[in-house]
């Protein structure tokens, strides 16, 4: 039991990253880790220490968070932008940097099942199998979400001839 | 130019450009790829703006994992507090009772599906157990309102708290009604004011009844606590909290409690009844 803990105390800061990006909400993302615990410590015999424990409470999350989404679907949630150039793009920053508000907004503009994916291999970087697996999706799907992703985010900040940035780990 | 191949015919698909951008490849499928890209600028045009938006998405993010974590989401302590409603068979069996006592059917441990860690519930229980502390001292100041006031009373408190509630009628059980208060909210319990009734019997003993608005979400359906010879009862539903705090013996503030439960609650689904 108190192994069980320590591993989901350990997954803690990772959740809070993910629930973090996804929500773009402290409190709100606090919120889901919190219920995800929850959830984790009540239904650990149902897990089975075969499998990584942290992938479990992603999953356990992203559950919570998808119910949230549609118990309280917002009015602008899901403009789709499937079609990368249906949305101007705005000027470029300087330094080949990315404005990061004009990432935050960006994100907030990508459906769900995107931003769950690209959030999930570009912040927390999990193995594409790993995240198809989170995700509940085949490979061929994840990868077609990340392309779209990334895409979309492209259209939304800004344009491709830029310096090359440092690469940053 | 989604798909390429290069001079030596080597195919670049998008999923190992992906991969190449995530660092999810070997160094020897690395030079492949950047030797590629070299070739195609269009490409690397893009290419270079997805490794952008890794870089601010990691920077946006990765501060979170340098944030003290809140206690609240501490493993250890919440299992600790899960354990008393959920695992700990002593504690259940106290609870059992409790809901024996209180009438209720089976279903209203199943009902609130989410159980919140104690904040909302203990400070509430606080708050009551403070104001009843303070307030049973007084003679002359003991209420704002007073009992022969009664629908004057009833209607203000109900206004300030906007919830429809009404002052128990404890006479079977040998309490009438001294009057009520109006107390301010408490922090982070989100119920807005409560409104505190307070009773008295024939020997002058007392015993008050602290009511609020819901907390959100409904959180622990009931609590007991008990210090110093005070007992409380608090339990909530989607339409109020209510504590029932006092120093009489255990079975009489069982009763009482009982009877407070049974005339203030508002059933979310009421019996059927024709």
């Amino acid at each position: 039991m108190s192994d069980f803990l320590d591993e989901v105390e350990a997954a803690v800061p990772a959740l809070r990253r993910y629930a973090r990006a996804l929500t773009r909400d402290a409190d709100r993302a606090d919120d889901l880790v919190q219920d995800a615990i929850e959830r984790a410590i009540r239904k650990r015999a149902l897990w089975r220490p075969t499998g990584p424990l942290q992938a479990w409470l992603f999953r356990i999350l992203l559950n919570i968070y998808r119910n949230d989404m549609r118990g309280q679907r917002r009015r602008g949630d899901h403009v789709a932008l499937d079609t990368p150039g249906a949305e101007p793009a705005t000027p470029a920053p300087q330094h080949g940097h990315l404005a990061l508000a004009e990432v935050g907004r960006a994100l907030d503009q990508l459906p769900q099942d995107q931003r769950e994916a690209l959030l999930l291999v570009a912040v927390e970087g999990a193995s594409y199998a790993d995240a198809a697996g989170i995700l509940g999706i085949p490979a061929g799907t994840l990868m077609s979400r990340l392309g779209r992703a990334r895409a979309a985010l492209r259209t939304l900040t800004g344009t491709a001839d830029e310096p090359r940035l440092r690469t940053v780990k | 130019m989604s798909a390429g191949s290069n001079e030596r015919g080597i195919t670049i698909d998008d999923k190992t450009l992906h991969a190449y951008v995530d660092g999810q490849l070997d160094a020897a499928r690395r030079a492949e790829v950047e030797a590629w890209l070299a070739a195609h600028p269009e490409r690397a045009a893009e290419i270079d703006h997805w490794q952008r938006q890794n870089a601010a998405l990691k920077t946006m993010y990765d501060p979170v994992l340098n944030e003290p974590v809140p206690s609240r989401l501490d493993p250890h302590r919440m299992a600790a507090t899960l354990a008393r409603p959920r695992w700990n068979w002593s504690q259940l069996a106290a609870a059992a009772v409790v809901l024996l006592f209180l009438g209720l059917g089976g279903g209203w441990l199943l009902r609130t599906a989410t159980w919140q860690e104690p904040p909302a519930s203990d400070r509430l229980i606080d708050g009551a157990v403070t104001a009843h502390a303070l307030y049973v001292k007084e003679s002359r100041h003991a209420v704002e309102v007073g009992a022969d006031d009664k629908a004057h009373l009833v209607t203000w408190l109900s206004n300030r708290l906007g919830r429809q509630i009404d002052a128990p009628d404890l006479a079977t059980q040998g309490f009438s009604l001294v009057g009520g208060r109006l107390l301010p909210p408490l922090a982070e319990t989100g119920t807005g004011p409560a409104a505190q009734l307070m009773y008295q019997n024939a020997t002058s003993d007392r015993l008050t009844v602290y009511i609020t608005a819901a907390t959100k979400p409904v959180g622990r359906p009931f609590e007991t606590y008990a210090e110093a010879g005070l007992e409380a009862y608090y339990w909530a539903d989607a339409q109020i909290t209510c504590t029932v705090v006092g120093d009489l013996p255990k079975t009489e503030m069982q009763t009482l409690a009982k009877g407070v439960y049974e005339q203030l609650t508002w059933r979310p689904d009421p019996p059927a009844r024709s």
